[in-house]
């Protein structure tokens, strides 16, 4: 995961980071417009395989393809609404809407589930304490130091089963010994941390922490671009409201699926891509920009 | 009495109408699909008041650091029995974390696994109904603390209902996030689906808390006579 | 200016007879580097935490400390917090953050400082210790190294007026122990820095400090500057912890000035003795049959990580103790949980008796066959006291109650441990954690003893009686191997060394043959007495030979 700390897009300040995300994926989850959930699932899509290769993009579609269908095919036998029948089964109706609506929600499913990876990708442990540390900077202290402890006691648990393994006291073999020996372990871990994370709570007094009007340092800066993209994504997001609020952007699946056509909705399909496609434009663009680059020395 | 400065004036106002406003526009542009936005902003409005209080409180270092030890445990266990899937004692830890460091510790302890977790098991969505549900736990744990402490049946029944009880609930949730209202069929199949790993979840946390609850009891008392928390 | 006054101090822990600190009176002037010694337990970690007033131990104190002629317990929290700084003698149990540059900036983020002025002084001082290159990463990803150097920085950053360190230096590899304690040197020669430092390894401090303060069973017995200290304490056998040109002197009826350094001792050497280039020592070198053989073992931890052995190969016999050198992660920890049969090599093969370490099968190598101390001796333990860990293992290899009772007592005898049987393993010192960890290991009587780093932080009298035991198994025919930093430890210890490096342990030598052919990685005595004596190695060794060559 080391060269995703130096793709274009995750160098945004976390601020305008957390906006554009939390924007994107609101707007999947709340407008059921199948252009809408397209866009962004075609946004997450992109911007994921950007973001982590082709190979874990195949390998994310073998699992979710099956899901996708699993979710489509489903949705009738729990959802009889819907005036174009099918067939019966076991004497209930299986619709077409019903269909039609369980690829929907699949689709915004899916949309969200790719948007959450992205999410995980870009906004790395230190962004988000970052932000949490600005109402709650005792809690994210905390947060801070569990992220620290949990690679160490991983590690130290390994180190406890060495040594009590070195000395015959661990055995693996079958369900019962292998709960009590891990058990063992487990407690002999919950001993060590305590005592030794104590030194922790005493170094940090002893460093001065608890005294009045403690600052916080970060490396992130807020730079006049971070201020462009935060301005760019609320707008493009206000549109899409707007899109839902005029009911441009409705779309009904029961008792007969119909769209309002309104030519105004394509200007609004338009915006919402744009704002799906950001992150992909822009490390497209910065993919560009270096080839450019590095073609000139 | 603090002084209300102008700052502060601003901050309650926002939290006393703009939040208000904020839900109710929501359900009222969403129609059918109110229920869900109002769920999310309640599980994430939910845990504010926590929050809130754990960084009014004067420092105390050393419990902030048994917090922290408690949530790294708590996420940690999973790696530790891996050898058996689903097999894991994060809700335990959370009811000991209420049961021994009082109720919002509890809360907290749970609330902060429930999102550290999610950095290995992937954020989402569902990240604020997991902390407050875990957080609830834990919480609760805290309340009843005397009487859990007490008697190991009543706790090993609170640990089995709340383990399968927060799996329900999470269910209900998806439910109403895929269909915005509650479709019954779908939650009697999802549950159906998840019955075996409920049920050994269920099963994990009675064991890890007949396990654990003397041990890890033992020694946060003798971390407290060693440095007087 | 006195910037440090401790007045009739006693200190005893809650629930513990005896008192750790007992009447300590002494004062520290601002800017001198002081050294604390004294055998492990003898309350160096103690005094240093009641210096520290957010460290302070709880327990029973009377007397008086003065910071600044001010009592230390009623100075302001700010004051204490950014002008007395504390690094531990575990360097993982101070690191606060999960960053690097977090970690530098805590302290200033504690005490208010603006975003700029942090910037600055953390940039600053990162360029100063060298950190540049690893600023963002993770804390977690560091070597031992590095993060005693990281805290020492996170402490600089609000510069203190006096700094405590507890054994800084005890994880290092002999060279970036060195570089520390010049790196502490330069603080204090270059800021004004007040040092008080606490340690065993005392070969490269006590010429670096202005006074040294020697402890033994909670009292202070001498604080001096390191030649009058060596001086008084002549016959004391605290001093046998001292450097070795120190010790030499001493032993050899030593007149005139102390000699501190190699280059003193040298000199020393040079004036008082005849050379003599004839080699006195044999040491044995038929041993007995193959206990362990590696032939090219090629290991990494994890698949896209780098190899930590490249074709590492070695026999090793009964009857030897087989001592393995190397710097901080060469890969000797690592190279023992191969033989111990905890990480498997992806090339190569390993035999333990003959047999493939493959063979043995449901836990059968543990049974009096392969037994390690680990490098962390805390992982050992997992009861709440000394004594029913030591019953514990003894319940898995089978002993008899009887048998048992027998064998701890003698084995708590041996290594003085007696006192701590009843005692919660977490509240020693870390020099008693090593001996009972030690203890506790020797208990399953194997055949096969490997040892990560036995020595650390204990004194040397403890040193002592592990020579002696270690020479006893050698004698019983065990096959002992031995991971050590301690260079004179090795020298006098080791049938045969071998040093690794570069994924490879180079050809096995008598320690004879490896400590004179080296410069650096060498004991300062074989420095000392190079070219005047031949194959001299220990100061044991520079002691008898010097008695027999006395000028005139
Ligand atoms: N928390 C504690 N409770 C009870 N006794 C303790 C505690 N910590 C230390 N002691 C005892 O106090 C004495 C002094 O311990 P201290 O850690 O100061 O020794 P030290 O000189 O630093 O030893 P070392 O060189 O091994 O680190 C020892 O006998 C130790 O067993
Ligand atoms: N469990 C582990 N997983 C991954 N890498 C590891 C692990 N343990 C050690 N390493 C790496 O292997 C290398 C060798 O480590 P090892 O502990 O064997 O060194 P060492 O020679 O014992 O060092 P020291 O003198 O500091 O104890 C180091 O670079 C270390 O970071
Ligand atoms: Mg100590
Ligand atoms: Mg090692």
């Amino acid at each position: 995961m080391k060269h995703l700390e130096n793709n274009a897009f995750s160098r945004f300040h976390p601020i305008s980071l957390a906006v554009y995300f939390v924007a994107v994926m609101l707007i999947t989850m709340f407008c059921p417009h199948p252009v809408i959930l397209l866009l962004s699932l075609a946004g997450g899509i992109l911007f994921s395989i950007r973001l982590t290769g082709t190979d874990a993009f195949a390998k994310d579609c073998r699992f979710y393809l099956p899901l996708f269908f699993l979710v489509t095919f489903t949705n009738p036998l729990f959802s009889h609404n819907g005036v174009t029948v099918l067939f019966f089964l076991n004497g209930k109706p299986i619709t077409l809407e019903a269909l039609m609506y369980g690829a929907d929600l699949a689709l915004m499913l899916f949309g969200v589930v790719f948007w959450s990876k992205c999410w995980g990708a870009v906004m790395t442990s230190d962004k988000l304490l970052f932000l949490f540390g600005k109402p709650f900077p005792r809690l994210s202290l905390v947060l801070s130091m569990s992220l620290r402890y949990i690679p160490l006691f991983k590690k130290k648990w390994q180190e406890i089963k060495d040594a009590q393994t070195a000395l015959g006291c661990f055995s693996e073999g079958g369900f019962l010994s292998g709960i009590r020996s891990s058990t063992r372990i487990f407690s002999a871990l919950v001993t060590w941390s305590f005592e030794n994370t104590i030194d922790t709570g005493m170094s940090m007094s002893a460093r001065g922490y608890g005294l009045k009007n403690r600052t916080s340092y970060s490396l992130f800066r807020l730079k006049r671009r971070d201020v462009f993209f935060i301005l760019l994504t609320l707008a493009l997001a206000a549109s899409a409201v707007v899109g839902i609020a005029t009911g441009a952007l409705a779309y009904i699946f029961y008792p007969a699926a119909s769209v309002p056509q309104d030519g105004s909705a394509i200007l609004f399909y338009v915006l919402f891509g744009v704002l799906a496609l950001l992150p992909f434009a822009e490390e497209t663009r910065e993919a560009l920009t270096w080839r450019y680059l590095l073609s000139n020395i | 009495m603090e002084r209300l400065t102008p700052k502060k004036a601003i901050g309650y106002s926002i939290i006393l109408v703009l939040i208000p406003l904020f839900i109710a526009g929501g359900a009222f542009l969403l129609e059918n699909r109110q229920y869900v936005w109002i769920s999310l902003c309640i599980a994430v409005l939910a845990c504010v008041p926590f929050f809130a209080v754990f960084e009014k409180k004067t420092a105390d270092v050393r419990r902030m650091v048994v917090l922290a030890v408690l949530v790294a445990l708590s996420v940690l266990g999973r790696f530790a029995f891996s050898f058996v899937p689903h097999f894991k004692p994060v809700t335990a830890i959370v009811i000991l974390a209420g049961l021994y460091l009082g109720a919002e510790s509890g809360f907290l302890c749970g609330a902060l696994s429930a999102f550290l977790s999610n950095f290995f098991f992937g954020q989402g969505p569902w990240t604020p109904f997991q902390m407050l549900g875990w957080g609830i736990i834990g919480f609760f744990a805290g309340l009843f603390s005397k009487p859990l402490r007490k008697h190991l049946s009543l706790l090993l029944l609170y640990g089995g209902f709340a383990g399968a009880i927060f799996s329900l609930l999470m269910d209900v949730w998806t439910v109403l996030w895929l269909d915005g209202s509650f479709l019954f069929a779908r939650y009697a199949a999802l549950v159906a689906a998840a019955l075996p790993v409920t049920a050994i979840y269920a099963a994990s946390n009675l064991i890890f808390l007949l396990l654990l609850a003397r041990p890890l009891g033992k020694k946060l008392d003798r971390i407290e006579r060693k440095y007087g928390l | 200016m006195e910037i440090l006054a401790l007045k009739h101090l006693t200190f005893s822990y809650p629930g513990q007879e005896q008192k750790a600190i007992e009447d300590i009176s002494m004062r520290i002037r601002s800017g001198d580097f002081v050294v604390l010694c004294g055998q492990s337990g003898c309350g160096k970690t103690t005094l240093l935490k009641l210096i520290k007033k957010e460290l302070a131990p709880h327990g029973n104190l009377e007397g008086e400390i003065l910071y600044c002629n001010k009592p230390l317990y009623k100075t302001d929290d700010r004051v204490s917090a950014s002008e007395i700084g504390f690094v531990a003698q575990n360097p993982e149990g101070q690191i606060v953050t999960d960053k690097v540059w977090h970690e530098l900036s805590f302290a200033m983020e504690n005490l208010g400082y603006e975003n700029s002025a942090i910037s600055l002084r953390v940039g600053e001082l990162a360029n100063y210790f060298g950190i540049t290159p690893w600023f963002r990463k993770q804390t977690q990803t560091l070597s031992g190294g590095q993060k005693q150097l990281l805290n020492l920085a996170a402490v600089m950053t609000v510069s203190p007026k006096i700094l405590l360190l507890d054994e800084p230096t005890s994880q290092l590899d002999p060279i970036a122990a060195a570089d520390f304690i010049a790196t502490l040197q330069k603080i204090n020669r270059e800021l004004g820095t007040t040092i008080l430092l606490a340690e065993h390894r005392l070969e490269e401090l006590f010429p670096a400090a202005d006074k040294v303060a020697v402890m033994e069973n909670g009292r202070l017995i001498a604080y001096d500057s390191p030649r009058q200290v060596c001086m008084t304490l002549k016959n004391n056998p605290i001093s046998a912890g001292f450097p070795s040109a120190v010790r030499i002197w001493q032993s050899l009826e030593g007149k005139n000035e102390c000699p501190l350094t190699v280059k003193e001792g040298r000199e020393y050497l040079e004036e008082n003795f005849e050379p003599s280039l004839c080699n006195h020592v044999s040491r044995k070198s038929d041993f007995g049959i193959p206990f362990i053989q590696m032939s090219d073992i090629w290991f990494r931890y994890a698949k896209e990580e780098e190899d930590i052995l490249r074709g590492a190969d070695v026999t090793i016999h009964g009857g030897e103790i087989f001592c393995i050198l190397g710097g901080n992660a060469s890969g000797k920890s690592t190279l023992l949980k191969l033989i111990a049969g905890l990480r498997k090599a992806y090339r190569g093969k390993i035999e333990i008796l003959g047999k493939s370490i493959q063979k043995y099968k449901n836990g059968g190598l543990y049974r009096h066959m392969v037994s390690m101390l680990p490098q962390d001796p805390q992982t050992v333990f997992v009861a709440g006291t000394v004594k029913e860990d030591l019953l514990d293992i003894c319940g898995i290899m089978g002993f008899s109650k009887k048998e048992s009772e027998n064998k701890i007592n003698e084995l708590s005898d041996r290594l003085s441990i007696g006192r701590l049987l009843d005692r919660h393993p977490h509240d020693l010192s870390g020099g008693e954690q090593q001996k009972c960890a030690l203890a506790k290991v020797l208990l399953t009587e194997p055949k096969i003893l490997l040892l990560d780093e036995p020595t650390k932080g204990i004194d040397a009298y403890a040193k002592l009686s592990l020579k002696s035991v270690l020479a006893g198994l050698r004698d019983d025919g065990l096959c002992v191997v031995l991971v050590t930093h301690d260079v004179e430890f090795a020298a006098e210890n080791a049938d045969r060394c071998s040093l690794l490096f570069d994924g490879e342990l180079l050809e096995a030598l008598s320690p004879e043959q490896f400590f004179s052919s080296n410069n650096f990685y060498t004991t300062s005595a074989s420095r000392m007495s190079r070219g005047i004596f031949q194959d001299t190695i220990t100061a044991e060794a520079v002691i008898a030979a010097g008695r027999a060559q006395w000028k005139d």
